[in-house]
């Protein structure tokens, strides 16, 4: 009952201890509460709605690291941390793109977010080296490199689902793949 | 070859944690012993903090995905985009300033509002001195503004100020306040029934607030032995006392105690008393349950509740004997037993209403 009841915006403490406990539906509210507060606040500051979707996104995604970091403290509402931080780099985005930053339409309040942000970018630079290294791989070894490391697929599996007569042919393969990748993703 | 894929393998399950207690004490003298597996290890560290990180990120960007394609976007774009209205997008824009200005606007009004009335008491506490330092004691004097048009008998205007009174003699001397008849150029007393008197002021007391009026008029009769008594000793604080006056034109009784021996700013000429009084009380006599005097009503403090002053009655000797006694027929007693004593509130009133004047001043 009392979590139907707070079915629509969570709680604050709810998100932090969902996100800590990896809960997929404390993100889930999360994600669909907020939402429009920043479509809002692109909407009316020269974006559209892929930019409010991907803006919100990396919002959230310095939120999540931050909780699972474990330095977040509720000192201020998640609500307004995400509007700050959602603002901070649609501002980025806007001087990135020498579009006018001065006369910034705001629905809230504002917090001082920057170090956060700069060290999502720190983190979203290594994001990008990681997914272009792994673009330069090519196929079958970016597959088989993702289900071993993200998908968590065992090498059996793997062996299975690319037809390799072996695990150990198929163990051989992810190694060579592997030292491509490690080559560009450090060179790089 | 072989032997390269199976370090990698080493150093993966190694960096996982996946090792037995024996191998990983193995592995751990190798690292030590080989700088370059020792670096590789450090290397493909990195790497899986990195793979990791992507992977939690990707799959945390795939759930967003998800749960983005739940949002119906473009009705909610049409929703917030600006609004052609100027005004409608001023209040959307605003909407946080406008609140903390509405709320400062509230709260400096209130703000306004208590300043003004902390001042207006200040006002009042310094016009209530002033007036202590100009005639020492009488404080918001109870004198009541007649307004009504019953014209007496024996006057063609009407009384311009009203206060009360009690018989000290059965001959015609009435006791009231000095403030009652200050300025007045004729004075008459109206009894119960509704009979007037003129009288004449024959002993003033300005320091004492005390005034001593003698019924001058041929029509009045005498008015018998007076059944209350003055009490010589002061009385003690919670004492139940009862006063009768005039602050209308039948004669009104009110019931308190008192509450303290002093009066306003420890005036020790007079009792602070919890008495409902209203002007037209002053003058009026401050009776003890056994039907003695111990004081005369003359004021009350403004903006206190509850707190009315009484000349305490010592000073009501003190006014008698400097009238000259022969002139005094069977004047009231002090210190004695009054005949009061033991009867009831109403059996009490019933007797004191007869000696209890209005007393109208013309001016």
């Amino acid at each position: 009952m009392s979590i139907k009841l707070s079915s629509s915006v969570p709680t604050d403490r709810e998100v932090v201890l969902g996100i800590l406990n990896n809960s997929e539906e404390a993100l889930n509210k999360l994600y669909v509460a907020y939402f429009p507060m920043v479509l809002q606040f692109i909407l009316n500051n020269n974006g559209d709605d892929d930019d409010a979707k991907d803006v919100y996104q990396e919002a959230i995604i310095v939120l999540y690291n931050k909780i699972k970091s474990g330095s977040f403290e509720l000192n201020s509402k998640l609500k307004t941390y995400i509007y700050a931080v959602s603002r901070r780099i649609w501002l980025k985005k806007l001087t990135q793109h020498s579009k006018k930053t001065n006369n910034i339409t705001d629905f809230e309040d504002v917090l001082v977010v920057d170090d956060d942000v700069e060290q999502h970018e720190q983190k979203d630079m290594q994001f990008d080296k990681m997914k272009v290294a792994l673009e330069g791989l090519g196929e079958p070894c970016k597959t088989i490199i993702e289900d071993f490391y993200i998908h968590s697929l065992s090498m059996q599996d793997i062996c299975e689902k690319f037809g390799y007569t072996n695990t150990d042919n198929a163990k051989t393969q992810k190694y060579k793949c592997l030292q491509r990748l490690k080559k560009i993703f450090f060179q790089s | 070859m072989r032997n390269e894929i199976e370090l990698e393998a080493i150093i993966e399950d190694y960096l996982k944690g996946k090792l037995t207690a024996d191998e990983q004490q193995a592995f751990e003298r190798l690292r030590a012993n080989d700088p370059i597996v020792d670096h590789r290890v450090v290397a493909h560290k990195v790497f899986l903090e990195s793979m990791q990180q992507y992977a939690d990120i990707l799959l945390l960007k795939e759930q967003m995905d998800a749960v983005h394609k739940t949002i119906d976007v473009d009705s909610l774009s049409d929703d917030l985009k600006p609004h052609p209205s100027k005004i409608v997008r001023m209040w959307r824009n605003n909407k946080s300033a406008i609140a903390v200005a509405a709320s400062f606007l509230v709260l400096a009004m209130v703000m306004l509002y208590s300043i003004q009335s902390q001042t207006k008491k200040d006002g009042s506490f310094e016009a209530l001195s002033r007036e202590v330092n100009k005639i020492s004691r009488s404080q918001n004097d109870l004198i009541r503004n007649i307004k009504s048009n019953n014209t007496p008998k024996s006057s063609a205007t009407p009384a311009k100020f009203g206060g009360s009174g009690f018989a000290i003699s059965s001959n015609g001397y009435i006791l009231t306040n000095y403030h009652v008849i200050k300025g007045a150029d004729s004075l008459y007393v109206q009894n119960n029934k509704g009979a007037s008197f003129k009288v004449k002021a024959a002993y003033t007391d300005p320091v004492n607030d005390i005034a001593v009026l003698k019924i001058s008029d041929l029509s009045f009769e005498n008015l018998g032995s007076l059944p209350y008594s003055i009490k010589m000793t002061t009385a003690g604080i919670g004492e139940a006392v009862y006063t009768l006056g005039y602050p209308k034109d039948d004669v009104v009784l009110g019931d308190g105690y008192v509450s303290s021996k002093t009066g306003i700013n420890g005036d020790t000429l007079a009792y602070q008393v919890a008495i409902p009084v209203n002007p037209g009380n002053s003058g009026g006599p401050l009776i003890d349950n056994n039907g003695n005097i111990v004081g005369v009503i003359n004021g009350k403090q403004d903006k206190v509740d509850g707190a009315a002053f009484a000349v305490k009655s010592k000073y009501i000797m003190e006014a008698l004997n400097a009238i000259p006694q022969d002139s005094l027929n069977r004047r009231v007693a002090f210190g004695k037993k009054s005949s009061l004593k033991g009867l009831k509130r109403d059996k009490q009133v019933a007797k004191i209403q007869d000696y209890v004047f209005m007393i109208k001043v013309y001016n």
